[in-house]
């Protein structure tokens, strides 16, 4: 699908790849999550929401693809922000997973917190504002399972958060036009009386359109807004990154 | 500029550095070790996540007072911690914002019980996470309001939109007026107001005659040659916004306070605090001798200076170089500065 701008660019198709779900090197050693989705009963089939396993693995699936994308959304910074993106967030999901050891989460919405507080002691400006998304996400339910409806209504109140405190909008080249997308495409699932997996999916795919779709934008927040028309033809990581964690999400049971 | 006038500028002016320095990533926290070990009875240092609060915490029912920002601007900030100035200090790596998570953590170690005010200087990084961790230390309870120091005249915009102007030398006298209010008693809002006061009223202007070299890094940031200075810049190794001819400190002096006055519509019969501060390298014997030159064009101007400091008080790494800093002053303001303070770089 994505064979426009990258040319040669290996590493951005990689990440493109990951994004669209295509297995990788990443996910090939223990295969795909088939935990953590919550069942009533042991057969797995009634998918109520996310349990605390089923939030864990998904961190832990989002952190793995993460470190095997690291050093492509590193370059696609570097040409057009300032190329610490990476690692920083690198460094964020490795004091996340620091932080869930020493403070073993209860809930969901702890591990969550959990998340939160890892990506707040990170540097930059990316790091903080993906912290604050997941505590909107963490602190949208303190129950033992987060319903598709917490979920949701969490994921609208960090992008809120993210856009007011980042003074984004849509469309200005930022995490936004992934975070918007997906917080849109998950209150539809909620409406539409959609499973969580469903609605996962549903929010995976429009945060993947919408992370390809800052290829073509302009930059007007964030360090890609200094070098104007240069940052044209170049994805914004910080929006691959939020469609690379919803396509991390654990997948139904008996649907693999 | 001709490649040869490059090369001459750099042998005159931007000769390789050499610094005190072991590992360059660790400059900041061995700093830190430092200046607890030759302060114990003014500051402590919390490794972990690292911020400087004071050693004998101020009683309770005071606003406390929280700064912070990238480091290589020593004495800020660290050295305002104290009785009368800053309850703690949060300092980043070398030029960059500290951690929301380090500003959450120094909030709620100096919040007594009557709420917390942010000094913060105009730069993207330290806004966003200031912001972040006022919004988080609210849901402990703790009321914050941010105080924006942004007195950088050369980065004023024509425009309207972008980030607004720096925030340089200013935030000496924001800090310590409201650390001053605050011990007085002075509730939350007001010890707000009063910093955004002297904020709105302060205006600053740098001029240096060579960059500063990061820690570990042997050239400067940028090269001047010998015959040229690089006007208004700031206190990140950034270039200005322009380069000018070399010249005496008194005509210097003049390029520098003249904008200010102007900016800050100030004439005959007006108040100021004066600050003429060193970016690093440049030598108190200067210094002395550039605000000689700054009382000199005020006081023809009218203008009376009631209070001054001469002296580095917020640095670019080892530019050489100055600013000045004029803050409009009234009665009420200069009680405050002249209220008792207790820190490192400032004592009276």
């Amino acid at each position: 699908m994505v064979d426009t701008a990258f040319g040669t660019d290996e590493g951005a198709h990689q990440v493109i790849e990951e994004v669209d779900g295509a297995p990788t090197d990443a996910d090939a050693a223990d295969g795909p999550d088939t935990t953590g989705v919550d069942a009533t009963g042991s057969d797995g089939a009634d998918v109520h929401g996310l349990d605390l396993a089923g939030a864990s693995a998904w961190f832990d699936a989002f952190h793995r693809r993460f470190e095997a994308e690291a050093a492509a959304l590193g370059d696609l910074d570097r040409r057009a922000g300032d190329g610490d993106f990476g690692n920083n967030i690198l460094s964020a999901l490795r004091r996340c997973r620091r932080r869930l050891d020493e403070e073993p989460p209860r809930t969901p919405g702890e591990l969550f917190l959990g998340v939160s507080h890892g990506f707040l002691n990170t540097g930059g400006t990316s790091g903080p504002l993906f912290g604050m998304w997941f505590r909107g996400i963490g602190r949208a339910t303190d129950a033992p399972v987060m319903t598709l409806g917490a979920l949701a209504a969490g994921v609208a109140d960090g992008t809120a958060t993210v856009q007011r405190l980042g003074k984004a909008r849509p469309g200005d080249k930022t995490m936004v036009d992934a975070m918007a997308p997906a917080t849109d495409a998950l209150a539809a699932a909620v409406d539409a009386g959609l499973d969580l997996p469903d609605g996962l999916a549903r929010a995976a795919d429009a945060a993947r359109a919408g992370a390809l779709a800052t290829e073509s934008l302009r930059a007007r927040r964030g360090r890609a807004a200094y070098v104007g028309d240069v940052a044209r033809g170049v994805l914004d990581p910080g929006a691959l990154t939020v469609a690379l964690f919803f396509s991390a999400g654990p997948p139904a049971p008996g649907r693999l | 500029m001709t490649a040869q006038d490059s090369i001459a500028g750099q042998l005159l002016v931007g000769a390789q550095r050499r610094q005190f320095v072991n590992e360059p990533g660790d400059i900041v926290a061995e700093a830190l070790e430092g200046l607890e070990g030759a302060y114990p009875r003014l500051i402590r240092w919390n490794r972990e996540p690292s911020f400087v609060i004071r050693a004998e915490p101020a009683p309770a029912g005071r606003v406390a007072v929280v700064s912070g920002g990238g480091s290589g601007h020593e004495p800020l900030h660290v050295g305002m911690v104290g009785e009368g100035m800053l309850d703690a200090a949060v300092p980043g790596a070398v030029f960059a914002s500290p951690t929301a998570g380090q500003i959450l953590a120094a909030t709620q170690a100096a919040a007594r019980d009557a709420g917390v005010v942010h000094v913060v200087k105009n730069y993207t990084g330290d806004v966003l996470n200031f912001a972040i961790a006022a919004e988080v230390a609210s849901d402990d309870g703790i009321e914050v309001r941010q105080v924006l120091v942004d007195d950088d005249l050369a980065t004023t915009s024509t425009t309207g939109d972008g980030p607004g102007r720096r925030g340089t030398a200013a935030t000496v006298i924001v800090e310590k007026i409201v650390g001053a209010a605050a011990a007085a008693g002075a509730d939350l809002d007001r010890v707000a107001a009063l910093g955004r006061r002297v904020a709105t009223t302060s205006r600053s202007m740098a001029v240096a005659l060579a960059a500063g070299a990061h820690p570990g890094r042997a050239y400067p940031s940028f090269d001047l040659p010998s015959d040229e200075v690089e006007f208004g810049v700031g206190i990140h190794g950034e270039r200005g916004v322009g380069r000018r001819a070399f010249a005496t400190a008194d005509e210097l002096a003049d390029q520098l306070v003249r904008p200010l006055v102007a900016d800050l519509s100030i004439g005959r019969g007006d108040r100021v605090i004066a600050i003429t501060n060193g970016l690093g390298a440049t030598t108190g014997l200067e210094l002395a001798v550039v605000h000689r030159r700054v009382t000199l064009i005020l006081e023809a101007a009218g203008i009376t200076i009631e209070r001054a400091l001469v002296g580095p008080y917020v640095t670019s790494l080892d530019m050489a170089g100055c600013s000045v800093t004029l803050t409009r002053a009234d009665d009420e303001l200069l009680a405050l500065w002249d209220a008792p303070v207790r820190t490192i770089a400032l004592s009276w």
